[in-house]
């Protein structure tokens, strides 16, 4: 069986480390981009099946890729969870409405990962 | 902590709260009672402890009970429970109850992330139902009934379109907004009493709780569920907990992992 791929794109190389570990233990095989315009390049050639997507990063932020994302051909097909410092009520529901799968508010471990894959039904 | 008083803490559990102390939990043990013993005003754990021997279990005691029993809960735990609670049984036992709420208990509901799931899978569907959440620990019913999660407990099992439908944000918690709460009510028990009235409820949660108990007590713990649910009801226990040998007042129900009905002997017994 091809493994699930997922691709985690944050500036924060850490945060992408931390991340992978935790999507790699679900089985998934991971890609990573620093920007959402590094992540719109990559989706362009292969969409992954999940993207775990922060929303502030240079050059081009979260919500600005995910709603080209959307535009793509086959660009509805990756569940997209967004994973973020940002926990204002209003901006997860911005985020939502402009396509998001779900919403992970950091921090998060891997208890609340794994539940959010389960949630979206990626896993 | 000496190995006699850990040998006290284990007889202390399992007789007043059924609870099986393991060994393994003794460093866990020491790091839950340091809290205690501050709050309570003692130097150490260990003066705390000679306090509690020298004296008939009372405030403190179950103070210490208290910190020593398993919390550990999340939202929409075993996610295939809630599906068949929303989808199957709920709608049928509203259609036989003809629309009176369907009376659900969820025992051992720690810190209430359980009821309130309950309450959200019964909303969805447009079940009427009443919730008690009943637990042994104060503690965790002070926080059940406040309804505040911080932003990791929230996530936890919750898809953030449902946090955003049911719970409002005040500054870093997320609070059960009012309809939610009107359906929940929370008390103190001890599954180990038998009941002294004669509430029942059609649908009974008692997850992971038998799991963390004595054998010894799981059978009257057992018993006294079988004493609170309705002929024609459901318990759900933990998706792995099984109960051959504890008990034959319940059978499980195939192809539905924690789901268990009432045995006939159970019902022809209470008839």
């Amino acid at each position: 069986m091809t493994p699930r791929t997922c691709l985690i794109v944050d500036d924060s190389r850490i945060i992408r480390k931390v991340a992978r570990r935790i999507v790699e233990g679900l089985g998934f095989e991971v890609d990573e981009a620093a920007d959402g315009s590094e992540a719109l390049a990559f989706c362009a050639g292969v969409m992954p099946e999940v993207i775990l997507l922060d929303w502030s990063m240079p050059v081009m932020d979260g919500l600005t890729f995910l709603r080209r994302l959307r535009t793509l051909p086959g660009g509805a097909g990756p569940k997209v969870l967004f994973c973020t410092i940002e926990t204002r009520a209003e901006r997860i529901a911005e985020a939502l409405s402009a396509g998001a799968d779900d919403y992970v508010m950091k921090p998060f471990d891997g208890e609340i990962l794994t539940s959010k894959f389960a949630e979206v039904g990626a896993v | 902590m000496t190995p006699e008083d850990f040998d006290r803490l284990q007889s202390l559990m399992a007789s007043r709260a059924g609870f099986r102390l393991t060994r393994d939990r003794m460093k866990l043990a020491e790091h839950r009672l340091g809290p205690v013993a501050r709050r309570e005003g003692f130097d150490s754990v260990d003066a705390m402890l000679a306090s509690l021997w020298a004296k008939p279990v009372a405030t403190l005691g179950w103070a210490i009970i208290e910190a020593l029993l398993n919390p550990e809960t999340w939202f929409r735990r075993d996610r295939p429970t809630f599906e068949t609670l929303a989808g199957e049984l709920l709608p049928a036992l509203s259609r036989a109850r003809t629309g009176q709420p369907v009376k659900v208990w969820s025992a051992g509901c720690s810190t209430g992330q359980e009821p309130w799931s309950i309450a959200m899978a019964a909303m969805d569907v447009g079940a009427p139902v009443e919730i008690v959440g009943t637990d042994l620990s104060q503690r965790a019913l002070e926080k059940a009934r406040t309804g505040a999660y911080t932003g990791f407990e929230i996530q936890r099992g919750l898809k953030a379109e449902t946090m955003l439908r049911w719970f409002e944000q005040a500054d870093d918690a997320w609070i059960a907004k009012p309809q939610l709460r009107a359906t929940v009510h929370f008390a103190r028990a001890n599954l180990l009493d038998a009941p002294t009235d004669d509430a029942r409820f059609d649908v009974i949660f008692c997850r992971n709780v038998l799991d963390d108990m004595d054998p010894a007590r799981r059978s009257q713990a057992l018993d006294n569920l079988e004493r609170r649910l309705v002929d024609d009801g459901v318990l759900f226990l933990g998706a792995d907990e099984r109960i051959e040998g504890d008990s034959v007042a319940f059978r499980a129900v195939a192809g539905r992992p924690g789901l268990f009905v009432k045995s006939p002997t159970a019902v022809r017994r209470a008839a």
